[in-house]
């Protein structure tokens, strides 16, 4: 019998073999990235604003609280976004003309909400608490970053579940004590030092006095999911 | 199959001999004593044969097995029932049934890993975040408020607290300082959160039929107004349905004044009048009755649903089941109570009682005769009833003098009423098991509709306000309401529906729910609340009060200045009176009772017993409205619809109950019904009309006599609630609730009906005793052994106070030290194997020893000295079968309804079920039935986690069972694998995509999309709230969660309550942690009547139940 193929193609079924094979890897791996991108997760991208609102110079610069604004950020899950009346109790006064801020004015003469671009945007199967992050000792800045850097607000973390892990697998390094978690340049080795103990020693105490499950609790699904 | 356990033993893997012996060993242990303890082993030798304790706790299986069985079919064994059992849905619910070749199979798998591939491939949608322009007081994002309001059954206020979420109501829960709450809510409480979020409720005025305003109606309905006040209104007329609200009264007596001769004309579609009538006859006026049930030892029903029926069922279904828990520490029939019931449609309260005669509806009135005479009271004749234990009930009834109270039917005629008013006088009930006040009802100077119906027809009525029911469809054809509208020159109706009565109406005005408007109403027993809105009328709606203020010149008054006004607000704002009222009405408001309002009692005479009403004869009908929609009000709510009904487990459909006897006589077959369920039709005529609808079964139900449902055949109900068969042509003026001279005959055809009954079925013959049901005698025979309670029984029955103390400790912490020193209590910590003094450590006992692996299960250390360990335990003693819990699951969960055709084939979501079993070998004589509510057992072992592919299920270290929805493909095999059939599948898009509806969610629940598998979660959001909470607060979140503060859906030390828990009127259902030694779970776990379902399976259950005991006459024998 006549042969079908010509010996070339031995090569080119091999070549087809290995091909597919990484073909399919550089798929997976594309897949992969492509997840994992800013493109998906949104870290790193700052988003348009109706006011393009400042953290930089309202944190740094004035020195308001987190919690001036974020009001609800240690009794319930959501931090709170201000209301209008909240950015009046200055703007009433200060840059009442500025161009800048005529939406804030707008909204407050005809009693309409502003409406912001969402930054955070967690999916609506996870159940994430602010209070009792906040009532642990988990700074602002653990998961939102450099907030008083921001001229415009981005997300710092990716947000996706190996990054919650990572705290919920070993929540002694992102502890801290209640009454730092505002603040945003927390050092755990001066808090040491201040302590005269090792940061390892005071992340066990931490760890300790807030009642901090260690024992896997925090990685059960029901902890988030519901 | 009742070999299946036994089998298992010689399948054992191979192990060392020894091994083998001593596993074979225990498993024929297991499969002897299904629940039982290992420890036992050792002491078994001493006591020599089956310890006491043993006998106890197998109660079931140490007697002669009664049959218990859930269908006809399962009765009789048929090999349908057999597959059914083996199936996990019904036939061609769950299969791709086409022919699928080879090729398009692979087309179908490519294109699906294809689209799975591009699915993922999504980013999260931008979202835009909105804050208050001014915040609102009291809000914090994120966190609901609750708030006192109240709901009203019949006109009668019921207290309920609702729970609120950034202004939107999302639950509706009891109200525990309300005295017809009690902290409990019954299913049309709950679900008529949906009525208000229903998109087919009307939306703004018509007039005849075109969209209109308000002011265009004040300006046309005003000058007619006006033109009757020359007349003092005369051709003015209200039709109202039962009210107690004292607001309404005093528009009622403004409006009389103001236009004396205009008429108020009332009627009760769900009817309550014999009650009013009956007083009238027994006292010469209207009387209203309270009961005290938790003073009876006996208790007679005669046709009274009052565990459901009365306004005040929600407390004396408490008070009734508080008499007759069975307990190790009160436990002997003496100490329990007994309910004697007589009645024609087998109701929930008759599948409760002790002794239950069926009978026609109209012997229920020479039943009252006879025991009258038999209970020494004047004016009965005790040859009027047949039944051959009146005498043992009379005896009863006057041992226990005092002690002891006859109920009315609420749909019985005026002489029922009549004759047990005197029965209650002659047994010594009044003044302490039951009481009489004034009557609650705005009756005064109301006339009825029959009334207005002449006066319409004489052309007396000019203008008609339609101010509460739907009287074209839900009063009796005969009455012809709508034809005779038709000759009342203006009408108006007020109302939530653009239904049956609006279309026949010049106006339509939307009524605005209970939720969005301002009133009040009293009690049962009196006691005044306020119905306070929670959120703006949604719509263009009005309340009533607002249209009886647009005819009493109080147009500019809203209804919160009007209700206010009624209280005694004063005018000014500022007067130190005003301050007073204020606080006043603030505590009012948020304790959601007025204090001091409750009615007295007062002593009335009996005048005269009423004389033999006619005696009817033939086959007779009995009217009811339909357990879940009522007389039709509910008809477009979609909970209620799916719910299923009570003892037929039946949704969205009506049909007309037969007897078994019946039904042969028919010639419809009995055992092929209930698996495929068809309702096979009848033809019912009856004062000169004829339905024809599907019939169906019901074990208990008298021979000779039919019921029928209303409700259902509604025209315009909205796109809901137009099913079923409408029964108004068959209905008479003067007897609206029984009729005679029946005649039934089949007609052609048959009606698929969506049934649940037969579905999520267990395997539970053999020794599996799914349910237990026994005597208390039994129950005391396994404790004491055959010669009954010890001699010094009696003596702690009198020293009963002195021992309290001891009792209550007994119950906390059974096993240790001491609890044996009273002999009293034979089940000393020996029996439970353990000296440890948690319950956590008795169960780890019971069960540990039957794994063959070195697990650790989340009940064994470390776990459970660190965590809670929550755990259920329901008392089917208690359970009444009233669906409260399965409406609070549904509410609470998010649960989506999915329609007629997805019921029938098997796939109803309720995550909570009432199976509802019967007994006895014959659908004739079968005893029952007896409920089990069914949640999620949360097996430590589960069967559903092995199986999972994508460990979509799994177990946290409470626990809990917990489901990650966005995890789950939908293999459905961890549903294949679950012996309690307790989990759900969304086969389809289910959740509503309707705008309003979506305010009705609870956002602390995720919404489940399709092929996603869902069930029973312990009800995890509250766990998590409760446990955020206490460890906000510096707590641990351990023992069971204390040392926080509180917020609402937490009781006492901030112990999360389950939905179904917190709803349960009978406290049937208890939860709580292992750990924590104080918690009643705990102490209810270690009671000897505790069992595990399925338990030789050893999957470790973590709700567990406890039997049902009956405790029938003596004297009766065979009940």
């Amino acid at each position: 019998m006549a042969q079908i193929f010509h010996p070339s193609m031995n090569t080119v079924a091999k070549a087809t073999i290995i091909g597919g094979v990484l073909f399919a890897a550089a798929l997976g791996a594309l897949g992969s990235i492509v997840d994992r991108s800013p493109y998906v997760t949104q870290q790193g991208v700052i988003r348009d604003q109706p006011i393009p609102f400042s953290h930089t110079h309202h944190v740094k610069g004035v020195g308001l609280d987190c919690r001036y604004c974020h009001t609800s950020v240690e009794d319930s899950g959501f931090a709170g976004i201000p209301s209008t009346k909240t950015c009046m109790t200055c703007h009433s006064k200060l840059y009442q003309d500025a161009p800048m801020l005529a939406p804030v004015h707008k909204s407050w003469n005809e009693n309409k909400p502003i409406k912001w671009n969402r930054v955070h945007n967690l999916a609506d199967y996870v159940y994430f608490d602010h209070s009792i992050h906040v009532n642990k000792g988990v700074g602002c800045n653990t998961c939102h970053g450099p907030v008083d850097e921001m001229r415009m607000t981005w997300q710092h973390s990716t947000l996706q579940m190996d990054w919650c892990l990572a705290c919920h697998r070993d929540p002694g390094k992102f502890v801290r004590p209640k009454e730092e978690v505002f603040n945003l340049a927390y050092d755990p080795k001066k808090e040491a030092e201040k302590r005269k103990i090792s940061v390892a020693d005071l992340q066990a105490s931490l760890l300790n006095d807030y009642h901090i499950r260690t024992t896997g609790h925090l990685t059960n699904c029901s902890v988030c999911h519901r | 199959m009742k070999s299946e356990v036994a089998t298992t033993s010689t399948n054992v893997p191979a192990l060392a001999a020894t091994e083998l012996d001593a596993v074979d060993q225990r498993r024929a242990m297991v499969a002897k004593q299904p629940d039982t303890c290992p420890g036992h082993e050792h002491e078994e030798p001493t006591t020599g044969g089956i310890t006491l304790p043993d006998t106890l706790r197998n109660l079931r299986s140490a007697t002669p097995t009664k049959k218990l069985w859930r269908s006809m079919s399962e009765l009789s064994e048929s090999p349908e029932f057999k597959e059914l059992l083996d199936r996990e849905f019904p036939k061609a619910a769950s299969e791709w049934t086409d022919e699928v070749s080879r090729r398009n199979f692979m087309k179908i798998m490519g294109a699906s890993l294809a689209l799975a591939g591009v699915a993922a491939c999504t980013r999260r949608p931008e979202e835009i975040i909105v804050p208050y322009v001014v915040p609102p007081e009291q809000v914090v994002p994120g966190r609901p408020l609750f708030f006192a309001s109240t709901y009203t059954m019949e006109g009668l206020g019921r207290g309920i607290i609702v729970e609120s979420h950034e202004g939107r109501p999302t639950k509706i829960e009891g109200n525990p300082d309300h005295p017809a709450s009690l902290g409990a809510a019954s299913t049309h409480m709950q679900a008529s959160i949906l009525s208000m979020y229903d998109p087919d409720r009307s939306q703004g005025l018509l007039r005849t039929g075109d969209n209109s305003t308000w002011d265009r109606f004040v300006a046309e309905v005003m000058p007619r107004i006006d033109a009757l006040r020359a007349t003092k209104g005369e051709g003015l007329r209200l039709l109202l349905t039962p009210s107690a609200s004292p607001t309404l009264q005093r528009q009622l007596k403004l409006l009389a004044s103001q236009f004396p001769s205009a008429k108020v004309h009332a009627y009760d579609p769900a009817g309550h009048a014999p009650g009013s009538a009956g007083a009238q006859a027994a006292f010469g006026q209207d009387v209203n009755t309270v009961y005290q049930l938790d003073q009876a030892k006996v208790v007679v029903s005669l046709d009274s649903n009052f565990f459901v029926d009365n306004a005040g069922s929600l407390t004396y279904a408490k008070q009734f089941i508080n008499g007759r828990r069975v307990r190790e520490d009160n436990h002997d029939a003496a100490k329990m109570n007994r309910l004697y019931v007589v009645e024609s449609t087998p109701t929930i309260t008759g599948a409760m009682a002790d002794h239950r005669e069926r009978v026609k509806p109209s012997q229920i009135e020479g039943f009252a005769r006879a025991l009258l005479a038999k209970v020494g009271g004047t004016g009965g004749d005790a040859t009027a009833s047949n039944i051959a234990w009146i005498d043992a009930l009379a005896a009863d009834l006057t041992a226990n003098k005092g002690a002891a109270v006859v109920i009315a039917g609420e749909y019985q005629s005026a002489a029922v009423h009549a004759l047990v008013h005197a029965i209650n006088t002659a047994i010594g009930a009044v003044g302490k098991t039951v009481y009489y006040t004034d009557p609650v009802y705005i009756t005064s100077g109301t006339g009825t509709i029959e009334e207005l119906v002449t006066d319409a027809k004489a052309g007396k009525v000019k203008l008609l306000f339609i101010l509460g029911g739907n009287p074209v469809y839900d009063t009796p054809a005969a009455l012809q309401f709508g034809a005779s509208l038709e000759q009342v020159d203006f009408r108006i109706r007020v109302g939530s529906y653009n239904d049956e009565t609006s279309f026949l109406c010049h106006w339509h005005i939307p009524e605005s729910h209970f939720l969005e408007t301002w009133s009040d109403a009293r009690a049962f027993d009196g006691t005044a609340s306020i119905v306070q809105p929670l959120i703006a009328p949604l719509y263009d709606s009005k309340s009533v009060h607002q249209i009886l203020g647009l005819l009493t010149d109080q147009r500019d008054q809203s209804d919160y200045e009007l209700v206010r006004a009624t209280w005694g607000a004063p005018k000014s704002t500022i007067t130190p009176e005003a301050k007073v009222f204020e606080n006043w009405w603030r505590e009012a408001l948020n304790k959601g009772v007025i204090p001091n309002t409750k009615f007295a009692a007062e002593t009335f005479a009996i005048r005269a017993v009423p004389a033999v009403s006619t005696a009817v004869g033939g086959d007779e009908i009995v009217f009811r409205p339909d357990p879940n929609i009522l007389d039709g009000r509910f008809a477009n709510n979609g909970w209620l619809q799916e719910l299923p009904k009570p003892l037929t487990k039946l949704t969205w459909d009506n049909v007309f109950f037969i007897s078994a006897g019946k039904a042969t006589a028919l010639g419809i077959p009995l055992t092929d019904k209930w698996d495929d369920a068809w309702g096979y039709n009848v033809t019912v005529s009856v004062n000169g009309g004829s339905v024809t609808g599907p019939a169906w079964v019901v074990p208990g139900h008298p021979d000779d006599v039919i019921t029928a449902f209303l409700g259902y055949g509604r025209s315009r109900a909205g796109n809901v609630g137009n099913v079923g068969v409408d029964v108004s042509k068959i209905r008479s003026i003067a007897s609206p609730w029984m009729g005679a001279s029946v005649d039934i005959k089949r007609a052609d055809g048959r009606v698929r009906l969506a049934c649940t009954q037969t579905h999520q079925l267990m395997k539970g013959a053999g020794p599996r005793d799914l349910i237990r049901v026994n005597t208390i005698e039994e129950y005391e025979q396994a404790k004491y052994g055959p010669h009954g309670p010890p001699a010094h029984h009696g003596e702690e029955k009198t020293g009963e106070a002195s021992h309290g103390g001891e009792e209550k400790h007994g119950v906390a912490a059974a096993p240790v030290a001491g609890a044996h020193e009273s002999h009293a209590k034979p089940l000393g910590p020996e029996y439970f194997g353990g000296t440890a003094d948690t319950a956590m450590a008795r169960k780890a006992v019971r069960s540990v020893a039957l794994t063959l692996y070195n697990q650790h299960m989340p009940s064994d250390p470390p776990y459970n000295q660190t965590t809670n360990q929550w755990a259920m335990s329901i008392d089917n003693n208690a359970c009444i079968g009233c669906n409260a819990c399965v409406v609070a699951c549904q509410s609470e969960n998010n649960i989506p309804i999915v329609g007629k055709t997805e019921v029938i084939f098997g796939r109803e979501m309720h995550w909570l079920r009432i199976d509802t079993y019967y007994g006895g070998d014959s659908v004739e004589q079968a005893d029952g039935p007896y409920f089990q509510p069914l949640p999620c057992m949360h097996c430590e072992a589960a069967p559903c986690e092995v199986v999972c592919p994508v460990a979509a299920t799994q177990h946290d270290d409470e626990g809990l069972n917990v489901m990650t929805y966005n995890r789950c493909v939908g293999t459905k095999y961890c549903s294949n694998n679950c012996p309690y059939k307790v989990r759900r599948f969304n086969f389809f898009r289910y959740k509503s995509d309707d705008e309003t509806t979506k305010l009705m969610r609870n956002p602390d629940v995720s919404i489940r999309t399709r092929g996603v598998m869902e069930k029973c979660t312990y009800c995890i959001q509250r766990i998590s709230a409760a446990r955020i909470e206490a460890k906000k607060h510096g707590g641990d979140g351990g023992d069971g969660i204390r040392g926080g503060t509180s917020f609402g859906k937490v009781e006492g030390e901030n112990t999360p309550l389950t939905a179904c828990q917190q709803s349960c009127p009978t406290e049937a259902i208890v939860f709580g942690s292992l750990t924590d030694p104080s918690a009643k779970v705990v102490a209810l776990k270690s009671e000897p009547t505790d069992y595990s379902l399925l338990a030789d399976l050893n999957a470790r259950p973590r709700t567990t139940y406890m039997g049902r005991f009956t405790n029938p006459n003596p004297s009766i024998g065979n009940g």
